[in-house]
């Protein structure tokens, strides 16, 4: 009698992938008794996906005090602070977002039987699993592996997964198909003896346009966008290639590496890339380990001469050729033969749903029908109905979106109405995909150990709330995206709506109050073609507000033809910003303690009772005070550097630091001087060298920015670094917040410590 | 057969009148004071949004607990996660009990206003389709443990089990008994069955 998954599915796994999770199995038993270093087998399970959630530390607040969870197999971990019971998550790459409807049972029956029933779409084409235990991800990778799927560098210091646009194919304005190209990629680098050294996580795109969204290159490692060119009367392909973009708490743009790089250079490029990234890339520091920093820090035309160099000295590999007729010979079948939309009976609802929800395919007769995921989630239920009109209409041709949605192609646009009907039966048919309704959220505050408040709670609220309206929404309105992350670490893809949001915390009166900093005029459309700044952190709970009241003034005082992004520039953000200034105040808890939970959590925001003496009181308002004046410095950097006065930009945001640097250093001392050797002299010894300006997460990265830009100030500020100071600059705000809170914290639990009487002499 | 993972719901009886995310708080009240004996009570998810989904969910370590909407019927949902000694009718036993400790909870909440689960039909679910694929073949070989238990529960009362055959879902049993009685009597029964 068959016993195991094992067993059951040993001729349907590649036997390759089958040892690798035979290893893992032998692994997770080591590390269960002690035999393998935690930190060693943490990134060993982080190359397999499988991933720490929150709370997995054994601590949670549960609204009244901060309970420890007591774990049956109690200090034992997979990592550091990482309890070893303690449910985490399971990340699923979906190379280019193609499912077939098996592939979609499969995930529907794991989900079920090792998660919570529920299917989670990510903003980079992956799925993933909540509250899995670590004993049972060997079984599901197994029978992943037996559809074709696989888990391994989905997570961990690896090239993650591979994207591409999701309309690939079937775009009316491609230049040519880049789904065989991204599907040779990510075959090609998966488990490459090059990209097992990376000091970080390497992320790949492919967008067959430049004009469009795409595959959002520029904000990738390295992202490839489809162009021709004409040689000797034959065309051939390639890529207009990118390197060094990224999101993150800093966001760049990445720079053009070749602006034609044939298709046959394609791979041997990708590795010599890694090869270079592995070799000089930072792997002390992890928040300067990204490619980003490394192009940033040698400027793209050192590192193209070292990528170059690579090139000629590396040894030939048949496989960078070998996939080439795989693409001339790459086809995507439809299902059934395509037939227009004619006199079929239209349910209702569906006229709106078509309206946003479809597209039409570049071959005549075909369409894309895109199924709008609420918060990208979707149950076990539907993804087994999902791939049952899969294989009724589309047959294997399902791809998931970074928007976190998932789109049946090559559907013929006459079973239109019938599709509508079976998808309503799903509760799966709302209109809006790509709207203002349709919105991004990364999971926050939900399961991620790294989330500030919750962006999954925002965006579910913001998408009832517009949804009661969207009929009657003036379509430059509707056309809006609304993008929300948890943190600064941008998972959301904040930077790249027209108007994004981003998990922060303020203090006030002892308390902690969730706030959401404010971006505008991000870009969406040409791979990502700019990044929104923020205009002022807003309490969560006023952020509806502060969107309506930033649409309706869109629509009341856009110019003809203008896009979002005109708008923001000609309007001015300051003029923006003063028009939810007011909204900006937080009242005392006694007066409105709504403020003080977080949307879907009403467990109140704070990390336990803090007393709030009248002296911390006064400390607190002098502090925020500070604050406010470096936030505002920050600010006014950023418009500076929309008038593209770069320098101006760039000191405004080094004082900005300062003045957060201040702040801290006069909870210590008042007479502080304005000396900027002085204040970072004090700042480093008071909050760095004491490491209370230390994020427990993120380091000190954030004191790093201060420092470096005061070692180092710019001979003339250019565009990309004055940029790149204003963001961090908010960061270091925002850390200086943080900082604060934790010595308010640790002043509160113990009564011993000074409470902070400002000393006018300094001591 | 080594079937460990089984599940169990109870469906609410007045559903019409009840708030699904009103849930929330009483489940983070639970946490609070660990009020589900021999679980491990650790976070709360909200997935009101989906469509005959999860509802309302409580993760313990040993289990799942959701107010779940699937098919269009809230009920009580109780899924163990973890593996457990003892025999399948063990099991069993161990999913009513706690189920039903849940249910009693939730109907002593003064928010919920007069929630009350029915218990003349219950749901039972394998969670394991490779111990328990939905065949005829697993409905044959687990029935007489069901039949067993049930009649205990039910205290010799007559009751139907119906296999639930879709291939694609996980194996099911609904039991209809045709006498009612409250969620204590049948917690009681279940301590003792």
């Amino acid at each position: 009698m068959i016993t195991t998954w094992k067993e059951k599915l040993a001729d349907q796994i590649d036997p390759a992938l089958a040892q690798e999770i035979d290893v893992f199995e032998t692994q997770i038993e080591l590390r269960r008794q002690g035999k393998m270093e935690e930190k060693i087998f943490a990134e060993t399970r982080l190359r397999r996906g499988v991933y720490g959630q929150r709370y997995d530390n054994g601590q949670r607040y549960d609204g009244v005090r901060t309970q420890e969870l007591q774990y049956p197999s109690a200090d034992l971990t997979k990592g550091p602070e990482t309890l070893w019971d303690a449910p985490g998550m399971q990340r699923i790459k979906i190379p280019f977002g193609g499912l077939t409807p098996d592939q979609m049972d499969v995930l529907a029956d794991l989900s079920e039987e090792y998660s919570d029933g529920i299917l989670h779409v990510t903003t980079r084409q992956d799925f993933q699993l909540h509250f899995i235990h670590i004993e049972d991800t060997p079984l599901l990778m197994r029978r992943l592996a037996a559809t074709g799927i696989t888990t391994r560098e989905a997570c961990g210091n690896s090239v993650r997964n591979v994207t591409a646009c999701p309309l690939a194919g079937v775009c009316r304005d491609e230049v040519f198909d880049v789904t065989p190209y991204a599907k040779s990629c990510a075959r090609f680098l998966l488990g490459h003896p090059d990209v097992q050294d990376f000091g970080r996580k390497f992320k790949v795109a492919f967008s067959g346009c430049k004009e469009h969204a795409c595959g959002l290159v520029t904000m990738h490692d390295m992202g490839g966008i489809a162009v021709k060119r004409m040689e000797d009367g034959k065309e051939r392909r390639g890529f207009e290639l990118y390197v060094g973009g990224g999101l993150g708490a800093v966001p760049h743009q990445a720079k053009l590496f070749d602006s034609f790089l044939p298709e046959e250079e394609l791979l041997p490029i990708t590795q010599a890339i890694s090869r270079v990234f592995a070799r000089l890339g930072e792997k002390e520091i992890r928040s300067r380990a990204r490619i980003k920093f490394l192009v940033a820090k040698l400027g793209i035309d050192e590192f193209r001469r070292l990528v170059l160099e690579e090139r000629k000295v590396m040894p030939e590999d048949p496989r960078w050729m070998a996939y080439l007729p795989e693409v001339r010979k790459y086809q995507e079948k439809p299902l059934k033969r395509s037939m227009s939309l004619n006199g079929e009976e239209r349910p209702e609802g569906f006229e709106q749903w078509y309206e946003t929800n479809v597209y039409q395919q570049r071959q005549e007769g075909y369409v894309v029908a895109t199924i709008n995921l609420p918060l990208g989630d979707l149950s076990a239920w539907q993804v087994r109905g999902l791939a049952d009109l899969a294989r009724r209409f589309t047959g294997e041709n399902v791809r998931i979106t970074v928007e976190q949605n998932i789109l049946f192609r090559w559907v013929s646009e006459s079973d239109l109405p019938d599709l509508y009907r079976e998808l309503q039966g799903l509760g799966l048919s709302d209109p809006g995909a790509g709207s203002i309704v349709d919105i991004t959220a990364c999971p926050g505050t939900d399961t991620c150990k790294l989330g500030i408040a919750s962006s999954r709670g925002l965006a579910g609220e913001i998408r009832t709330r517009l949804a009661t309206k969207f009929s009657e929404m003036d379509e430059a309105v509707k056309n809006l995206r609304v993008k929300i992350s948890g943190c600064f670490n941008s998972c959301g893809q904040h930077h790249i709506a027209d108007i994004g949001f981003y998990g922060t915390s303020r203090t006030i009166g002892g308390r902690k109050v969730a706030h959401f900093q404010v971006l505008l005029g991000g870009q969406w459309e040409e791979n990502a073609g700019s990044y929104g700044m923020a205009i002022g952190s807003v309490p969560a709970k006023r952020i509806p507000e502060a969107l309506d009241r930033i649409t309706e003034r869109y629509l009341k005082e856009r110019k003809s033809g203008d896009s979002f992004q005109d708008f923001v520039r000609h309007i001015g953000k300051k003029e923006l910003r003063d028009s939810i200034e007011d909204l900006m105040t937080v009242p005392p808890y006694e007066q409105d303690p709504s403020y003080y939970t977080d949307w879907g959590d009403p467990r109140e925001f704070t990390m336990g009772d803090m007393a709030a003496g009248e002296c911390a009181g006064e400390v607190v308002s002098l502090l925020q005070f500070d604050m406010a004046a470096a936030e505002r410095l920050v600010f006014e950097a950023q418009l500076q550097w929309d008038d593209e006065d770069y320098s101006k930009a760039d000191e405004l945001a080094y004082n900005a630091m300062l003045q957060g640097a201040k702040a801290l250093i006069k909870t210590e001392f008042l007479d502080v001087s304005d000396d900027p050797d002085t204040l970072v002299k004090a700042f480093r010894e008071r909050f760095y060298d004491t490491k209370l300006f230390r994020d427990k997460y993120a380091g000190a990265k954030f004191a790093q920015y201060l420092f470096r830009r005061h070692q180092s100030p710019p001979s003339k500020a250019n565009k990309d670094d004055a940029r790149r100071l204003v963001e961090e600059a908010q960061l270091f705000i925002e850390a200086a917040h943080a900082c604060w809170e934790r010595v308010a914290n640790r002043q509160a639990s113990d009564p011993s410590i000074d409470q902070g009487v400002p000393s006018p002499t300094g001591g | 057969m080594e079937l460990q993972r089984l599940g169990v719901k109870l469906f609410v009886e007045n559903p019409s009148s009840l708030e699904i995310r009103s849930f929330i708080p009483i489940f983070h009240s639970w946490i609070q004071r660990q009020a589900i004996e021999g679980h491990l009570l650790i976070d709360i998810h909200d997935y009101s949004h989906v469509y005959r989904g999860p509802g309302i969910l409580l993760v313990a370590h040993e289990g799942n607990f959701s107010m779940d909407r699937a098919e269009d019927r809230l009920g009580l949902f109780y899924c163990q996660k973890q593996p457990s000694k003892g025999s399948l009718r063990n099991h069993i036993q161990t999913i009513f009990r706690t189920a039903l400790q849940a249910c009693r909870l939730l109907e002593e909440e003064s928010e919920l206003e007069g929630i009350r689960f029915k218990t003349d039909e219950v749901l039972v679910v394998a969670n394991d389709r490779l111990f328990a694929p939905n065949t005829p073949e697993t409905f044959q070989q687990l029935q007489p443990v069901f039949r067993e238990f049930f009649e205990q529960l039910f205290d010799g009362n007559e009751f139907t089990l119906n296999h639930r055959t879709d291939p694609k879902e996980r194996f099911s049993v609904t039991v209809h008994s045709p006498h009612s009685m409250d969620t204590q009597t049948l917690l009681e029964r279940a301590q003792r069955a």
